[in-house]
């Protein structure tokens, strides 16, 4: 079975547009494009947060669809579960709105649908082949593989940032 | 990594599309690649949402109305919508009265005989603009006249005693009055530009509705600025009257030096053309059999509709003249230059040149331009193309073999001149009897220019190809003419299969009367998009006529693939002139509810225009039909 | 052994016992795993069982099996089966007093009832409920067809829950408390005002300070209630929710040690061989007080019953313990979160209360304010799960103490710093 591909975040190269809160709204709208999208009832939500910490950090924070899932398990509605690829699922129609996710979530990545009464959180875009906060991130902040591919790559910047300094 | 845009999606101009692929070919650059690179773009910005006009920005506000709500000042989405729209439109004023500045310099130095490669070419539309401003003309010297044209032109920048007389004198009474309880009449077009960037600065105006009626105030100084445009370069190069012309790729010829002028103020232009004739010897000595001028963009309608100079592209596909490999120099003044094109240029062998001082490129060569040296200037220019073809002459060039036939021209003056050949006495009765007759459903007007988010002409093409079948009469200005030049829709040939019927009958009516043995062209070109002014003046022409006002006609606007900040103070005073306005891409502003209902509702209770934000061309001559056919209502018809 | 198979027992079909079930199903493909439950239903989200009286959802919308984290096979399941007696020294348990099966493995799981204050006089009459189990929930909901007025004894969150039920089903209903005010294990008195305003908007009448003496009945079932300040009101319904009470009885004459709840080690054992409790019957710790609490709450079942369905296959897995109060809900259109040390009278805490008349917040730290103990968010709770972890994990707080005050807690906190 081949490893599934996750969201990584690449913080030095966020430069924090939200680009990705938009384009993650949009994709889960009816319309899915902006200009329909912004004026849907029940407003679209982005599953994607992008946080700032003092003094310049941003970071864009997403759901990490844990391996040991505390929101799927404290669910009290059984409304969360592990889809085949890994991926935690919400089922809306499931959820009741009762907010234990969001008390069990350390990530605090579960939204509060106000007007529907319902979590949300992200689901890694199923109708796409890579999720919309990734494939909008201008700058490639937010990176969509394997972790050993992800790592892999993480190895070899810091390869490459040796071998530059050897050069200066 | 987004799909590639299929050619067809990027333009349905066939001569472009050969382009495109040629360039895919050679891994040139072009605005589509640049445009696929930008997308998704940001939501923020899109919607109108973003804001950068103090230090403790940048700020946006949340599109969906989570937070956060406000910008750090507190600014509303509504503040911050209207602020960035009215900075639009400040800008396209800027550039429109700037162009026109530019002109009423150039006559001021060719009136005190600075500028002696410039002469007055037409007395009669000098004097009817000098009657029009209360300048005496009885027994004084053109020249004399002129430099109170001039002064006049000049003083409508500041704040004076008098409103913009560039304004208030070209609309209709009526309209006058309706502008004057809006408080949209401007007092000084530079006054009102810079009261935008006072009132849109960090922390003044923060209140929607009257941060758009200073936009609609700023939108009519930027008709006087076209106006003026329009009336003073009419009265130093000519007012234009038809002449048969070419347009696309095809224009460009292998064996001769060629030009592209690329811009939109024709004051260089002019001169180019005019000494071309006296350089055709350096050229042949070259090895080239001529001199080949071409336009591109509003300089090429410039040129075309005063001197049937062929136009070569327009608008976006601006890079693609160059793919040719034929293009020697191009030759611009300002507005509506892509940066890119320097890029583009060096891969092809072209040399860019920049003449103007608020319009360098790096990368490019600058020659300086000066009206006290006009002609040496304009020689300068077209040696540099001389010596690159000199370095180019035997090598292939691409050179689509595609070019239309354009019939161009169409000045209010030369409308009304060949309208009397029908009604001599009440040259404007034909035209209007047709409109009550139905022969002539309404007017519409394309203007503005190609944006790289529409396939290259498709809107203009599907809309005016919808209207005319409809028997709207469609007047085209800018990139939009540009646009239905390439396309056929300027060639007589193409009434039959274009027009309607009644439209068909009136077209070939007028042409009749005027010994062409046919009928006039589908659409009528009316110039650059400085020359909007012309649609207006014919507009106010008919409604002054009828004895109401501007928007009680069944006259329409369009700008159907607008980019530049230009389309938006235009779309502004057609607005302001009551029309109702499509555009056809997304106007930054969807950000606020509160704007965007005013701007496409509200407004109608304060001009009787109003926007249609419309992206689908189809759904968009459905509604620019209703709104003509509730207008014809309106008036009984 | 004469096979390789484990057995595993698991007494108590709800969230310890099937969350054990599903965690030893992933850790022992081989295990032959059997549920006992005593209810008649196969297990199902008991939380859920108030939408049982509104009709919103069915007993089979309710079902464990095949939803969330539980995926339904593997697991033998016996409802109508309760255990009477564990022999442990036999490792059998005696079902229905009939069989017996045998174990490698047990987990106690048996869960709690509700207490019913014996100085209620009269509560075994026709429409006086404990809502506790599923079957519980079908009768509630038959008898809402006669019931005008509903009283509600107990202002604690399972008959809140039970009270809107009631209410969504049009329904008259009064809370008898006796308490100074509602949710009084949630939360103090002068922190439940948003939440009481909520109450009284959706139309809940609310008796506080007051507490149900006895029922009237005739053979209709319930006719009123009598209260201790001599009133009586009439009443159709009556639903009786004082908290609950471990199932501890089955073991008594069994060597396990019972102190009100089964005593387990931090694996989840208890002191004889193979066997183990989790869930409401089992005594667990609270890692900020370090005191031995009891809950009943769903979340720290499963959570619990997880850990025991790993001890139980080798795995050795230490429960982390949990909060005495860890609550989140909404109460009519007010949510709210109430984790940790949250009643502060007369204590030297460290507490910040923020309250904007839209939203609440109150947050406690230790007295040498290094450690946050509690937080109760009404009206916003956003982000309530990082809270948690900074109290569970007894987190310093020192850089993050404003932004936890101020509640702009969010995870790139934990990164960046």
């Amino acid at each position: 079975m081949s490893q599934p591909k996750e969201i990584f975040v690449v913080m030095s190269r966020c430069t924090a547009c939200k680009t990705c809160e938009i384009a993650c709204a949009v994709e889960h709208s009816g319309s899915k494009n902006l200009y329909g999208a912004i004026s849907e009832k029940p407003i679209p939500k982005s599953r994607v947060y992008v946080e700032w910490v003092a003094p310049d950090g941003k970071v864009p924070i997403v759901c990490r669809h844990c391996e040991d899932a505390p929101c799927m398990h404290a669910c009290i509605s059984g409304a969360i579960s592990r889809d085949d690829e890994g991926v935690v699922i919400t089922d809306s129609d499931k959820c009741i709105g009762c907010w234990t996710c969001v008390m069990v979530c350390p990530y605090g990545v579960i939204g509060r649908h106000l007007e529907e009464h319902k979590a949300y959180r992200c689901d890694r875009c199923p109708d796409r082949e890579i999720p919309a906060c990734v494939s909008s991130c201008p700058t490639e902040a937010l990176v969509y593989q394997t972790v050993d591919a992800f790592s892999s790559d993480a190895r070899k910047d810091v390869a490459g940032e040796m071998l530059a300094g050897e050069g200066d | 990594m987004s799909d590639e845009l299929k050619v067809q999606e990027k333009s349905i101009d066939p001569a472009v599309q050969q382009m495109i692929s040629k360039a895919d070919e050679k891994g040139i650059v072009t605005v589509w690649d640049r445009y696929e690179a930008m997308t998704p773009q940001c939501g923020f910005g899109d919607t109108g949402l973003c804001c950068r006009h103090c230090l403790q920005g940048p700020c946006r506000i949340n599109p969906f109305g989570e937070e956060p709500k406000t910008g750090i000042c507190g600014a509303t989405a509504d503040v911050m919508v209207a602020r960035g729209l009215d900075r639009a439109i400040a800008a396209g004023t800027a550039a429109h009265s700037g162009h026109a500045k530019h002109l009423a310099h150039t006559m001021m130095k060719m009136a005190k005989g600075e500028a002696k490669d410039y002469s007055i070419k037409d007395g009669d539309k000098l004097k009817a603009v000098a009657g029009r401003l209360g300048i005496a003309v009885e027994g004084r010297e053109d020249m004399e006249i002129a430099k109170d044209v001039a002064a006049a032109a000049l003083a409508d920048f500041h704040e004076k005693e008098t409103p913009v007389l560039w304004a208030a004198t070209v609309v209709t009474p009526g309209r006058v009055k309706v502008l004057s309880d809006l408080g949209a009449v401007p007092k000084g077009i530079d006054h009102e530009v810079s009261e935008i960037m006072h009132r849109t600065l960090y922390g003044v105006d923060a209140d929607a509705v009257n941060l758009l009626i200073a936009g609609i105030r700023c939108g009519v100084a930027d008709l006087a600025g076209c106006y003026m445009g329009t009336d003073l370069a009419d009265i130093m190069f000519g007012t234009p009257t038809p002449v048969v012309s070419k347009a696309n790729m095809g224009t460009l010829k292998q064996d001769m030096v060629n030009i592209a002028v690329h811009g939109h103020n024709p004051v260089l232009s002019e001169i180019i053309v005019a000494v071309a004739d006296d350089m055709k010897k350096e050229a042949v000595d070259a090895g080239a059999a001529g001199i080949n001028i071409v336009g591109v963009c509003c300089t090429g309608n410039e040129l075309m509709e005063r001197h049937g100079i062929p136009s070569c592209t327009h608008s976006v596909s601006q890079e693609m003249a160059m793919l040719t490999g034929a293009v020697d120099a191009m030759v611009v003044d300002y507005q509506c230059i892509m940066p890119s094109v320097v890029t583009v240029a060096e891969c092809m062998g072209t040399k860019i040149v920049t003449t103007m001082d608020l319009c360098k490129i790096t990368g490019a060569e600058h020659i300086e331009f000066r009206e006290e040296a006009a002609v040496e200037k304009a020689k300068e220019v077209i040696r540099v193309a001389i010596e690159v073809f000199d370095r180019r002459k035997g090598k292939p060039v691409d050179i689509p073999d595609i070019e239309n036939t354009v019939i161009a021209g169409f000045s209010v003056e030369s409308i009304v001149a060949a309208l009397s050949k029908l009604d001599a006495e009440d040259p404007l009765k034909p035209l209007v009897d047709n409109i009550k007759n139905g022969n002539i459903r309404g007017v519409c007007l394309f203007a503005g220019c190609n944006n790289v988010k529409v396939p290259q002409d498709k809107n203009f093409k599907i809309m005016a190809e919808r209207l005319l079948k409809e028997n709207v009469l469609v007047v085209a200005t800018g990139c939009g003419a540009g646009a239905l030049m390439r396309h056929g829709f300027m060639d007589p040939a193409n009434v039959d299969k274009l027009c309607g019927e009644g439209l068909k009958a009136v077209l070939t009516a007028i042409g009749e009367a005027n010994g062409l043995n046919g009928p006039l062209p589908p659409v009528l070109h009316l110039g650059s998009c400085v020359d909007n002014s012309r649609a207006v003046a014919l507009t106010v022409a008919v409604a002054n006529y009828l004895g109401v006002d501007t928007d009680k006609l069944p006259v329409v606007a369009s700008a159907a693939e607008a980019v530049s900040e230009k389309a938006v103070s235009i779309g502004v005073y057609a607005v302001a002139a009551g029309l109702p306005t499509h555009v056809g891409v997304m106007l930054p502003v969807l950000g606020s509810p509160a704007v965007t209902e005013i701007l496409t509702d509200k407004v109608k209770e304060l001009t009787g225009g109003y926007f249609i934000v419309d992206l689908d061309p189809e759904s968009s001559a459905d509604k620019l039909l209703a709104a003509i056919d509730e207008r014809r209502k309106g008036l009984g018809l | 052994m004469a096979e390789d198979k484990a057995r595993y027992v698991i007494t108590g079909g709800s969230a310890a016992g099937m969350a054990a079930a599903q965690a030893i199903t992933e850790q022992d493909l081989n295990g032959i795993i059997t549920v006992l439950s005593e209810e008649p239903d196969m297990p199902y989200f008991r939380p859920l069982i108030p939408y049982m009286v509104t009709g919103k959802k069915s007993a089979g919308d309710m079902q464990m099996s095949g939803n969330g984290p539980y995926k339904g096979s593997g697991i033998d399941i016996h409802v109508n089966s309760r255990v009477d007696s564990v022999n442990v020294s036999e490792r059998t348990v005696s079902i229905n007093g009939q069989g017996n099966i045998s174990y490698d493995k047990l987990l106690l799981a048996t869960g709690s009832r509700p207490y019913l204050p014996p100085e209620i006089k009269g509560a075994d009459a026709n429409g006086v409920f404990a809502l506790r189990t599923l079957a519980d929930a079908k009768a509630m909901a038959e008898r809402v067809s006669v019931t005008d007025h509903a009283v509600m004894i107990g202002g604690g969150l399972l008959n809140l829950k039970a009270a809107f039920a009631l209410l969504e089903r049009g329904v008259k209903v009064t809370l008898v408390v006796y308490s100074p005010e509602v949710l009084s294990q949630l939360m103090e008195p002068d922190d439940a005002l948003l939440i009481r305003n909520a109450l009284d908007r959706a139309g809940l009448k609310i008796k506080t300070g007051c507490s149900a003496t006895g029922i009237l009945s005739d053979k209709s079932g319930v006719t009123g209630v009598s209260l201790d300040d001599g009133s009586e009101m009439p009443c159709q319904m009556i639903c009786i929710g004082k908290g609950v009470r471990p199932n501890v009885d089955f073991l008594s004459g069994s060597e396990i040690i019972i102190d009100q709840g089964i005593v387990v080690n931090r694996y989840t054992a208890c002191n004889t061989p193979g066997t183990y409790a989790a869930g409401d019957v089992a005594v667990t710790f609270d890692p900020v007080t370090g005191e031995r609490i009891m809950t009943g709450l769903w979340t720290n079942a499963v959570e619990m019953g997880r850990c025991a369905g790993y001890n139980m296959t080798g795995r050795k897995t230490a429960y982390s313990g949990t909060f005495g109060i860890m609550n989140a809900t909404q109460i009519a259109d007010e949510p709210f979160v109430s984790m940790g040390i949250v009643h502060t009278k007369n204590t030297d805490y460290e507490v910040h209360v923020r309250n904007t008349g839209s939203t609440y917040r109150k947050v406690v730290f230790s007295p040498d304010n290094d450690r946050l103990l509690g937080v109760l968010f009404i009206g916003d709770i956003t982000g309530a799960g990082m809270y948690r972890y900074v109290i569970r994990e007894n987190m310093p707080i020192n850089e993050i103490k404003s932004l936890i005050i101020n509640q702009r807690l969010h995870y790139g906190h934990f990164i960046r710093n």
